[in-house]
């Protein structure tokens, strides 16, 4: 597996420590961690990292509004988003599909099957 | 009334009159002049007895009235008896002269054949009883010396004059008799004419009283008969007030009742109007049962709500009962969640003539509902987060790659994973349920292929199949069926897990579907476990309801499974059952219907 580097963006701190270790541990792939959707815009445009796992739910910019914000941004427009969410109904997967996120993992999940579901949505 | 021909039917052998021969001019006028004091007379006669009803009353005038104008000593009326005999029953008699009055006449006296002479019309005016020309036998002289009998003049009373029969069809009631005791007494047409006039009419009276009797003998009955209509009336005058007041104490109880329940009661009719509507309208909608009655849903309810109502009330009015939730809107213009209950009322043709309509509250029931809903949906949802966290930080522990744990280090640590899995499971599945019966996902219906489906929940459940060293056969079958392709898939990875659970190894779980011809596509998972007890196929389907309770420990189920599959092949508008033996296997088979079908 090509080493890539993997961007998290979530508010709780055990959730970026277990996606950090897990796919470190598995993929040895590089984890960068952004606690909000503000901050994860800043360290997409610095870091260009290979792929985004957005949190859904988080305060002031959810995980929604930051995607759309990433979308607007030429730099960061091509960057693979895959969501992190609570929600898993159809309607809601269709949902974020119809945004053109190129995948959604549903919590409660094991990090350490991370780096095998990424490189399976994003064809790599 | 017939007049007869005296002149034909009747005949006198009376001596021609001394008088009749003289002065015929100043006779023609004395004729005159007594032929209008003639009818003079007999209409006072006659106005006198007819002034009287009574028969007896009459007869007494008629004597008394013949003796008067003729001067007679005696006259009287005798009335034939059925037996032969004879009794005088009406009598006007000078003081000086024997009465005979109520006597009985013997049969010899009058024999039969006089009787029909009489009866034909015969007029017998004696002159002189003891004349020899009189032809009267001497024992009837006899008898009528005793009476001072001189000269005598005998009428007919005839029955039956009032038809138009013949004479001699007439039936002899009686005999008009005058007598003169004094002399003898030249009888002149007047007072022949007189006493014929009268004797008709007698038989007139006769006739006019024996019609008055019958007629006060139908009057009798009739009576009788209207009493007792008017008694039966009386008395179904009194039933129908009792039931009337009975009916109105009923009512008003009825009244009392629903007005007393915080429902809304109605009655509508077969074209949509209200006729009965209790209280709790006015308490609601301010609008009174007065007001409201008669008037249609629409104009009640406006037309947004009706809209809502329109198919419910059209099947209620087609003889269905009815049930649904609406959202009406109350007098303070506040909106109300109710449940609105239609009973549909047949008359003894099983025609629909309206229905009753039961409205009540359950506002507060949703709004309890919305928040355990929420509740759920909160906590499922918060818990997902930390779970995620305890998930994976265990699996990573497990990996041993931060460091090696003992044997019984790793042994707890397998505890916590396998732990925190259920819980993952359970979490899902109570959002899952919580979803579903909440209404708030609808199935997102989708043509699917069966054996796509089939396929996908095998591949799905083949790791669990492996580690239970249990076989999963299927055979896949081209069918396209409209459903939520996901819903479906969990509904038969839920039933297939159970085989795999309640399987031993080296056994097969099997997976087949058929296409049924009414429409219905037979889904079935048969597996060859211990099977469960025919009292528990029911309950199984309810939420935490496991055969045995240590299953949920042991087979790390939740007791959520089989009801969320319930709910979902309810969404698709199917069926799910469980068969088995105890000892042989159990056999899960639910129903989805066709497409197109």
């Amino acid at each position: 597996m090509p080493a890539k580097r993997v961007l998290i963006v979530d508010d709780e701190e055990s959730i970026q420590t277990v996606v950090q270790f897990g796919i470190q541990m598995v993929a040895d792939w590089s984890v960068l961690i952004a606690s909000s959707g503000t901050q994860g815009i800043a360290t997409a445009l610095a870091e260009r990292p290979d792929v985004i796992l957005l949190d859904v739910m988080m305060p002031d910019m959810d995980g929604i509004a930051t995607f759309k914000a990433l979308q607007m941004h030429p730099e960061t427009a091509e960057i693979p988003v895959i969501f992190l969410t609570a929600k898993a109904q159809t309607s809601e997967r269709r949902q974020f599909n119809d945004l053109g996120v190129s995948g959604v993992i549903t919590k409660p999940f094991n990090s350490l099957d991370l780096p095998d579901q990424i490189t399976k949505m994003l064809d790599w | 009334m017939s007049k007869r021909k005296r002149s034909d039917s009747r005949q006198t052998n009376q001596q021609p009159s001394p008088k009749s021969s003289s002065k015929p001019s100043l006779q023609e006028h004395d004729e005159l002049w007594r032929q209008r004091q003639w009818v003079k007379l007999f209409a006072e006669v006659t106005l006198k007895i007819r002034q009287s009803l009574q028969f007896k009353e009459i007869l007494r005038t008629t004597v008394t009235e013949v003796q008067r104008l003729l001067q007679a000593d005696r006259v009287l009326i005798y009335q034939v008896l059925p037996n032969g005999t004879g009794r005088a029953i009406s009598e006007a008699v000078l003081p000086e002269y024997p009465q005979i009055l109520d006597l009985e006449f013997p049969e010899e006296v009058f024999p039969t054949e006089y009787q029909q002479l009489y009866a034909g019309g015969r007029v017998r005016a004696i002159a002189d009883v003891h004349a020899t020309d009189a032809g009267l036998s001497d024992c009837l002289v006899e008898f009528i010396n005793q009476f001072d009998i001189k000269a005598k003049l005998i009428v007919p009373i005839l029955q039956g004059l009032n038809s138009h029969e013949s004479a001699t069809q007439n039936q002899l009631w009686g005999l008009l008799i005058a007598h003169h005791c004094d002399r003898p007494h030249q009888w002149v047409d007047f007072e022949l004419e007189l006493m014929q006039q009268l004797a008709d009419q007698i038989s007139i009276a006769l006739a006019q009283a024996q019609l008055l009797e019958h007629l006060e003998e139908i009057v009798e009955v009739r009576t009788a008969e209207l009493q007792e209509v008017n008694r039966s009336l009386q008395q179904e005058i009194i039933d129908r007030m009792q039931a009337e007041a009975a009916l109105r104490r009923s009512e008003e109880q009825l009244r009392l009742i629903t007005n007393a329940l915080p429902v809304l009661i109605a009655y509508v009719d077969d074209r949509q109007c209200y006729r009965f509507n209790n209280k709790a309208y006015e308490d609601w909608l301010g609008k009174s049962p007065v007001d409201i009655y008669g008037s249609d849903l629409q104009s009640v309810w406006g037309t947004d709500c009706y809209q809502r109502m329109q198919t419910h009330v059209e099947s209620a009015l087609l003889g269905h009962i009815v049930t649904y939730e609406n959202e009406i809107t109350l007098k303070d213009s506040l909106p109300c969640c109710v449940n609105v209950t239609y009973i549909p009322h047949l008359d003894d043709r099983k025609e629909v003539k309206g229905f009753f309509a039961l409205t009540s509250d359950i506002s507060d029931r949703k709004a309890i509902e919305r928040m355990k809903d929420e509740f759920i949906a909160v906590v499922s949802h918060e818990l997902r987060t930390p779970l995620t966290s305890l998930h994976s930080a265990l699996k990573i522990l497990a990996t041993g790659r931060l460091g090696t744990l003992s044997i019984d280090g790793q042994q707890m640590l397998e505890i916590a994973d396998d732990s925190t899995e259920r819980l993952v499971r359970l979490v899902n599945n109570v959002l899952d349920l919580q979803r579903i019966e909440s209404g708030e996902v609808k199935m997102e219906k989708q043509v699917c292929n069966v054996s796509a489906l089939m396929i996908q929940a095998i591949e799905a459940m083949q790791p669990m199949a492996q580690q239970h060293e249990v076989v999963l056969a299927m055979k896949p079958i081209d069918i396209e069926i409209l459903v939520d392709s996901d819903y479906i898939v969990q509904a038969l990875t839920n039933l297939i897990s159970n085989a795999i659970k309640f399987s031993s190894p080296d056994r097969t779980v099997w997976l087949t579907v058929e296409s049924h011809k009414n429409a219905e596509v037979l889904f079935q998972i048969r597996d060859r476990g211990q099977g469960i007890p025919s009292d528990k196929l029911e309950s199984i389907f309810e939420r935490f309801q496991q055969v045995d309770s240590s299953d949920s420990r042991r087979k790390g189920g939740t007791g959520l499974g089989l009801t969320i599959c319930r709910k979902i092949i309810e969404q698709h508008e199917g069926r799910i059952w469980a068969e088995s033996t105890l000892g042989k296997g159990s056999t899960f088979s639910f129903t989805l219907p066709r497409l197109n079908a």
